[in-house]
């Protein structure tokens, strides 16, 4: 029974755990399961960030999937795609970017691939050597969200977000300079170039510079913007000048500016203000074209030597430049003249520098201005002339000068530039010398001249024969007077020679005769004679004595005979000592 | 005799599901995560079966292919077969289901091999800074697979197989 008690009960219990159908708690897992799978399908879902597509004219080293695109050094997002555009002129290289830099990706962010660079200027991504290329992105300014971008092809400055502003320089050549060029301001760094390009027209290049912040307050409505690219080396008239701002900017360029003190009115001026750059310094610093006079001078004569940008002296200090040098024909006239237009700043010229009273005098637009102008030119002779700056370079400049002397003339304020009146250059009164000197050399009677002489010539030869005819019998006489008295000389002269001098060679004889004694004398009595204390020898002493005293007389005589023969005949004439 | 588990069928059939479940992003997200200093690359399986045979070694590929995709995924249909087959009360084959079943649990920790070959890359590929190998997640979901399958395999009781034979006498 117990048995069937037991078959009883099981079939029961059996039967309620059927009943029950309850669910397994191994469940638990694929749920689970299910829970972390769904999680991280959502957190996926939910952190991905947009996809964008930038395009490049080339893509060099980007590569899908291992490319990334960095902000500030962190990697905010990964290349997944390099493809061409339909087109085939530009790479798309699609990008998809995290979630957390949704908000960085605005319509005029930039991005560029960066690569290694070694410029003149410094060396920049040097880390990519390794690391490979990677698109650095830079968020605009822009609130709305962009999906489709254009490359840059240069990384841009490193400008964004530093204080500072932009301004925008015109010139006429791009010169040495390129992005990352630096701008100095009396010599420091203060900014750089951060981007160039052609003006729509094509006839100048703007640069656009970044100033950092302090600095970008000394940029006023006056500033000068200069090229300080390089050596600035010229040779004028005023010398060889040598101007350089650093050897850096030596090699890659650079800008400079500065504001000239002297205009009063310095006024603030706004962001991505337009201002002109110019070639070097002085260009820069000399006044601005507004206070500028024009005047136009005609000259007969040559220009060689003269070029656009020679000096203006007024009585030897610069006040202008020539600005154009042309040919001029005017129906009118029979020649071609030239014509040089030369700009004066006539504050230069009449208020000197920093003074803040600047309008007296200034401008030829008041009539004021055109009076004095017309009487320094009419009444006291102010002229326009040109002089020779150096022998050396023969460079020409234009003086300015007073010429008291000076035909009368008036300034033309008729045509535009008014005309000036010009006195003749150096060289051209040289040369008007010269011609002067030729013609007055032409007016001489060289003919009459020659006539004059030939009848001279022929008097003279009339004279020579009169002379010939009259005087030289006479003298042929006195010749034959002479020859007779020197015949009678010579005669006397060979009688000396037979008479004379056999008796003088008698004497001679003689002498010889009593030195050869007395030489005898004085061998035989060497001893007798020769001790210090001889008695002999004083008489012997006296008796050289007296021979020399003898040979001196005869000497003497012999000299004497020798310059005065004649003595032998006529004996010794008193007068003669 | 070896005690019967409780609710075989559900257990089983929970494990299956869990299993395929988490098939899905072990396939889908990255098992290892290669960073060098130029990129950090993140692999799934089929990534890694497709690069080993771009790079020539198409043997290796094929084994990757069959040990990770292939015999996770013959379990989970061979168990989902002979459990779909159990619970139809099918009489047939069931020779060969059993010898199914067999197989199933002998080759089912061969799928263990990508684990390992993952975690010892994440263990020795250590060249800081200039490369380094970390485990995605999609090797956990890997792990989960095959550990769900092996398990769903021991729960599974080929006796249930026989049963509905049996069933029309009485159990």
């Amino acid at each position: 029974m117990t048995d069937d008690s037991d078959f009883t009960n099981l079939p029961q219990a059996e039967t309620v755990g059927k009943k029950r159908a309850r669910i397994s708690i191994v469940w638990i897992i694929p749920i689970l399961a299910a829970v972390v799978g769904i999680g991280i399908a959502v957190q996926q879902r939910l952190s991905e960030g947009p996809t964008i597509r930038i395009a490049f004219r080339s893509a060099e080293g980007v590569e899908a999937g291992k490319t990334s695109i960095k902000f500030k050094e962190i990697e905010i997002g990964k290349v997944t795609g390099v493809n061409l555009s339909r087109d085939f002129s530009r790479i798309l290289v699609t990008a998809k970017m995290e979630k957390s830099a949704e908000g960085l990706i605005v319509k005029d962010a930039s991005f560029w691939i960066v690569k290694p660079r070694v410029t003149l200027s410094g060396v920049s991504g040097i880390g990519t050597l390794l690391s490979g290329n990677y698109i650095r992105f830079e968020p605009g300014k822009s609130r709305e969200t962009g999906h489709d971008f254009v490359g840059l092809e240069t990384p841009p400055p490193a400008t964004s977000g530093l204080p500072g502003r932009e301004f925008v320089l015109r010139s006429d050549t791009l010169g040495s300079l390129g992005i990352g060029s630096p701008v100095y301001y009396r010599r420091l760094n203060v900014g750089q170039v951060i981007s160039y390009g052609l003006a729509e027209d094509g006839k100048s290049v703007y640069i656009r510079i970044f100033l950092n912040a302090p600095f970008d307050r000394f940029v006023t409505s006056n500033t000068q913007f200069w090229e300080a690219s390089g050596i600035d080396l010229s040779v004028g008239a005023s010398g060889l000048s040598v101007q350089t701002e650093s050897l850096l900017s030596l090699l890659v360029g650079g800008i400079a500016f500065e504001t000239p003190s002297f205009p009063a009115e310095n006024n603030a001026v706004a962001d991505n203000a337009v201002f002109p750059l110019s070639s070097d310094r002085a260009t820069a610093l000399s006044p601005r074209e507004i206070d500028a006079e024009r005047y136009a001078l005609y000259f007969r004569g040559s220009l060689r030597g003269l070029s656009v940008g020679a000096p203006v002296d007024f009585l030897g200090l610069p006040v202008g430049e020539v600005t154009g040098i042309f040919l001029a024909y005017t129906p009118g006239e029979r020649s071609i003249r030239t014509r040089v237009e030369i700009v004066t700043y006539p504050h230069r010229l009449f208020v000197p520098r920093g003074t803040p009273d600047a309008t007296a005098g200034r401008s030829t637009t008041t009539r004021e201005g055109r009076a004095f102008m017309q009487r320094q030119v009419s009444d006291m002779g102010l002229r326009a002339q040109l002089r020779s700056a150096s022998l050396i370079s023969g460079a020409l400049y234009v003086a300015l000068d007073y010429f008291p002397d000076a035909p009368n003339a008036k300034i033309d304020w008729k045509p535009t530039p008014p005309d000036f009146p010009v006195v003749p250059g150096e060289m051209e009164n040289l040369q008007a010398n010269l011609r002067s000197l030729f013609g007055k050399l032409d007016r001489v009677p060289v003919e009459e001249i020659g006539n004059d002489a030939r009848k001279a010539i022929a008097a003279l030869d009339r004279t020579l024969v009169r002379l010939e005819g009259e005087t030289l019998p006479e003298a042929r006489k006195s010749l034959e007077t002479l020859d007779r008295t020197l015949q009678s000389a010579n005669r006397t002269l060979e009688r000396v020679d037979g008479e004379i001098v056999p008796e003088a060679k008698k004497t001679l004889e003689e002498l010889r005769r009593a030195i050869a004694s007395a030489e005898r004398v004085m061998s035989n009595t060497d001893d007798t004679f020769l001790g210090p204390d001889a008695p002999g020898r004083q008489d012997l002493r006296d008796a050289l004595r007296e021979i020399a005293r003898a040979a001196r007389a005869v000497r003497a005589l012999a000299d004497y005979l020798e310059r005065n023969p004649n003595a032998l005949i006529r004996g010794k004439s008193r007068e003669k000592p | 005799m070896v005690l019967r588990q409780r609710d075989p069928i559900q257990r089983t059939w929970a494990l299956i599901i869990a299993a395929a479940i988490c098939y899905l992003p072990a396939n889908i997200l990255p098992v290892m995560t290669t960073q060098t200093l130029r990129s950090v690359v993140p692999t799934t399986i089929i990534g890694g079966v497709l690069r080993l045979y771009e790079d020539g070694s198409w043997v290796l590929a094929l084994i990757v292919l069959i040990a990770s995709v292939m015999i996770p995924l013959v379990k989970l249909i061979v168990l989902a077969y002979l459990m779909i087959t159990v619970q139809l009360r099918s009489e047939r084959f069931r020779r060969e289901r059993v010898r199914m079943y067999r197989m199933l649990k002998v080759i089912g920790r061969w799928s263990m091999l990508d684990v390992f070959v993952a975690t010892f890359s994440v263990a020795l590929v250590q060249l800081r800074p200039y490369m380094t190998v970390v485990p995605g997640s999609g090797v956990l979901f890997f792990t989960a697979v095959v550990i769900l399958t092996i398990f769903a395999a021991d729960t599974f009781d080929p006796r249930l197989i026989w049963d509905s034979g049996e069933n029309a006498g009485g159990r």
